[in-house]
């Protein structure tokens, strides 16, 4: 199957600090594919390093097979909504419809964009800025989706917006995705919304990859475990424990299976995605400031 | 035609759900073999969820020879559910109500006979797979 | 692209031509008048007998010296005021420069605009390209009405070559003006803020026009030299009509040695010790001939044109690469 996507070593620092690195992984076409991870784990930076608005400090990445960086002739194949949905605050829809016809010859469709946005009753000549943030949303999501692409990516799409909002954003890029088949990429911290509508993975943290799959291949492969008090011997079934914790007579292990758990001391039960993502992203011990903050260690 | 409705605590699966409410309304009748079910596209959209969920839960109850679809047209249901399994069920049902009863005389509380028929469940049986990963494609 | 641009722009397009029009408002009155009272004193005649040389002499009508002495008393503020207008350009490129790719990073529309079709080559060089064109027409408006509204002025007296005289006519605007956005410009793409990129703009649109125009521009062309006696008529003068530009006048003794910068001294013939310095010391004017005015126009222009390219180059460069 086509990748859409591919990343191999791909990093980005800012000064000192890599915002990303070691990053490798491959999207395949066709997927919704949720990027998680707690924020500043590098997330909008792979975004970015994606639709390329930034140039890779090490490794490379390319989709569908050409690099991203300034690149007219991926560009109006890759429709992009950046957080906080960026538009001009004075245009009204209607002049960022313009706006996208006048810059984008090709596969654009401004009816695509109208279509949508006289569906959910956004008003054509209200100027942005006065437009509710779920409204400027989907203005956003109409016009990266006018561009007919056939790669989504959003940053962050539904992060600040109401319940509502939010439900009607998904419901409005799902309709999309069954229209046209378009491989998306969304990045969000929140778990809630992902599981429903994603079906591939990719955990980030601290600018490193630390989980990425098929949902379902995940959900079938990891599975938790409760039992009498583990001393490390290896649990026939299990590939790899990821995170453990033990009382004095019980231990509770979040493991990957490749066969069943026959074992009876165990018990296993499934392990939702929001656990499986969070267990990626427990961090090695966090390190106290007692010191600076004046109290007793 | 029917309308679907997603539990989002449930511990199962959302494609899941979807086979079992359309088997639920085959076999109290509010689906009959010639109705349409909801087009992917509009569960998709009105759950907001992966239309490869609904795909999927499309496909397994095509294989399971309940619905059948036609490409361009939509998914149309095959045969109905009423009466189907019942007779099976009825006799399951008789042994393991005697072996419940032993169960209890031998001491056992709920919770044991839970644990018991997991852990026997899973050595026993094979493991249940999704019968269908392939991707819709557009 | 270039529907874009002006829809960003159209309002602040519209106040900026507003602003035009109200300068235009207050400067077309005031040469008007100047040039009805200008006549009303005869200035034009006297004009004509200062071009034949009769300033210098005795020959020249009192009526003609009170006439000129009344009108640039009575003017001389509008010269005043006019060092206002040296901040015009300056303003173009703060408002019109500094903003245009820092407030598009600012604000974070840079990740909508910069991930449609265009590539930012493109982007830059028409956005660039367009608030060019349209500040070159503001500004070749602005130096030629300034320059049609202080000709009676330097018709008599009051140099047009002279400093800040120079600078707030004829063509050099143009040059500054365009200069001070592509400063402006510039810095947005450095400093991606608008403010720091203003300031940025100030401190280098101030520091190159004082120190252009104090060290470059006197040496455009070579300058000529005049020389006068001490002992007898004395200190050596221009003809205003001509409009010179005075560059250094020093006395210098005999050997040519500089003994009074700065300064000129005049004493009469039958003296022998004259303002401090001795036998054979003459003195010494090194000008610029007032017909050389559109010369060093053009050069000074042309100077700012190409370094304001050079900058807009520089700009587009940055832009591409901004990660």
């Amino acid at each position: 199957m086509e990748s859409v996507l591919d990343t191999s070593g791909l990093g980005k620092r800012y000064k000192k600090n890599w915002a990303l690195r070691d990053c490798t992984l491959s999207l395949p076409s066709g997927r919704v594919a949720a990027l998680v991870g707690p924020n500043g784990a590098g997330k909008t930076t792979l975004l970015h390093l994606v639709i390329g608005l930034l140039r890779p400090d090490a490794g490379g990445v390319r989709v569908f097979g050409e690099s991203p960086h300034d690149n007219t002739k991926l560009l109006p194949r890759i429709g992009f909504v950046a957080q906080d949905t960026p538009l001009y605050r004075d245009f009204t829809p209607s002049e960022l419809v313009t706006m996208g016809s006048k810059l984008n010859r090709g596969n654009w469709d401004s009816d695509v964009a109208r279509n949508r946005l006289a569906q959910l009753g956004i008003p054509p000549d209200r100027a942005v800025r006065k437009l509710s943030g779920g409204q400027r949303a989907q203005v956003a999501l109409a016009l990266a989706l006018a561009k007919r692409p056939d790669l989504l990516l959003l940053d962050e799409p539904v992060a600040s917006l109401d319940p509502l909002a939010r439900r009607e954003f998904l419901q409005a890029l799902m309709g999309s995705v069954a229209d046209t088949g378009t491989t998306v990429l969304l990045s969000s911290h929140l778990l809630g919304d992902l599981e429903r509508v994603c079906d591939y993975m990719i955990v980030l943290n601290s600018g490193r990859v630390r989980l990425t799959g098929d949902v379902d291949d995940l959900r079938a492969n990891y599975r938790q475990l409760v039992g009498p008090r583990h001393d490390g011997a290896p649990i026939p079934g299990v590939t790899e424990i990821v995170r453990q914790s033990h009382t004095d007579r019980q231990s509770t292990l979040l493991v990957k299976t490749d066969g069943p758990i026959t074992d009876p001391a165990w018990t296993t039960h499934d392990v939702t995605l929001e656990d499986l993502i969070l267990a990626h992203l427990v961090e090695t011990e966090i390190r106290g400031t007692h010191t600076a903050w004046g109290v007793p260690a | 035609m029917i309308e679907f409705v997603l539990d989002g605590r449930s511990k199962v699966s959302t494609y899941m759900q979807l086979v079992q409410q359309v088997k639920q309304a085959l076999r109290v009748g509010m689906l009959e073999p010639g109705e349409q079910l909801p087009r992917m596209r509009d569960v998709a959209q009105s759950l907001a969820i992966n239309p490869n969920t609904v795909l999927k839960a499309y496909r397994e109850l095509e294989i399971e020879g309940l619905v059948e679809g036609r490409p361009g047209v939509g998914t149309f249901v095959l045969r109905s559910l009423a009466g189907d399994s019942l007779s099976h069920q009825a006799e399951l049902r008789t042994d393991l109500v005697d072996w419940l009863r032993r169960a209890q005389e031998a001491g056992l509380t709920s919770e044991d006979i839970v644990a018991l028929v997991d852990t026997t469940l899973r050595a026993t049986l094979p493991q249940e797979k999704p019968s269908n990963q392939t991707r819709v494609s557009g | 692209m270039i529907w874009l641009t002006w829809r960003q722009h159209r309002q602040q397009a519209l106040f900026t031509l507003i602003g035009l029009a109200v300068l235009a408002a207050l400067i077309v009155p005031i040469g008007l008048a100047m040039r009805h009272s200008s006549t009303a004193l005869g200035i034009p005649h006297c004009v004509k007998l200062m071009g034949d040389g009769a300033y210098l002499s005795s020959d020249f009508p009192d009526k003609c010296n009170n006439a000129i002495s009344q009108f640039t008393n009575q003017y001389n503020i509008v010269n005043m005021v006019g060092v206002l207008l040296l901040f015009v350009p300056m303003l173009i490129g703060l408002f019109w420069g500094a903003p245009l790719v820092s407030r598009e990073i600012d604000e974070g529309t840079h990740r909508l605009v910069w991930t449609q079709g265009v590539s930012r080559g493109r982007w830059a060089l028409v956005k660039f390209g367009l608030v060019g064109a349209f500040t070159l027409v503001l500004s070749i408006a602005y130096g030629l009405g300034v320059s049609w509204t202080m000709t009676p002025l330097s018709q008599v007296g009051i140099s047009r070559f002279a400093y800040l005289s120079f600078d707030m006519q004829g063509i050099v605007p143009i040059g500054y003006t365009l200069f001070a956005v592509a400063v402006g410009v510039l810095a947005g793409t450095i400093w991606h803020k608008a403010l720091p990129a203003m300031g940025a703009t100030i401190a280098v649109f101030i520091a190159t026009r004082v120190t252009s125009a104090l060290y470059a521009r006197p040496h455009y062309m070579s300058p000529k030299v005049l020389t006068r006696p001490v002992l007898g008529p004395g200190a050596a003068e221009l003809n205003p009509a001509h409009g010179d530009f005075r560059v250094h006048e020093a006395v210098r003794d005999a050997a040519g040695k500089i003994v009074q910068d700065n300064a000129q001294v005049g004493c009469p013939p039958t003296v022998t010790k004259c303002g401090g310095v001795g036998k054979g010391a003459y003195n010494w004017m090194q000008y610029q001939p007032g017909g050389r005015f559109w010369a060093f126009q053009s050069i000074e222009t042309g100077i700012f044109i190409a370094i304001a390219l050079l900058l807009i180059a520089l700009a587009i460069r940055r832009v591409r690469r901004i990660s």
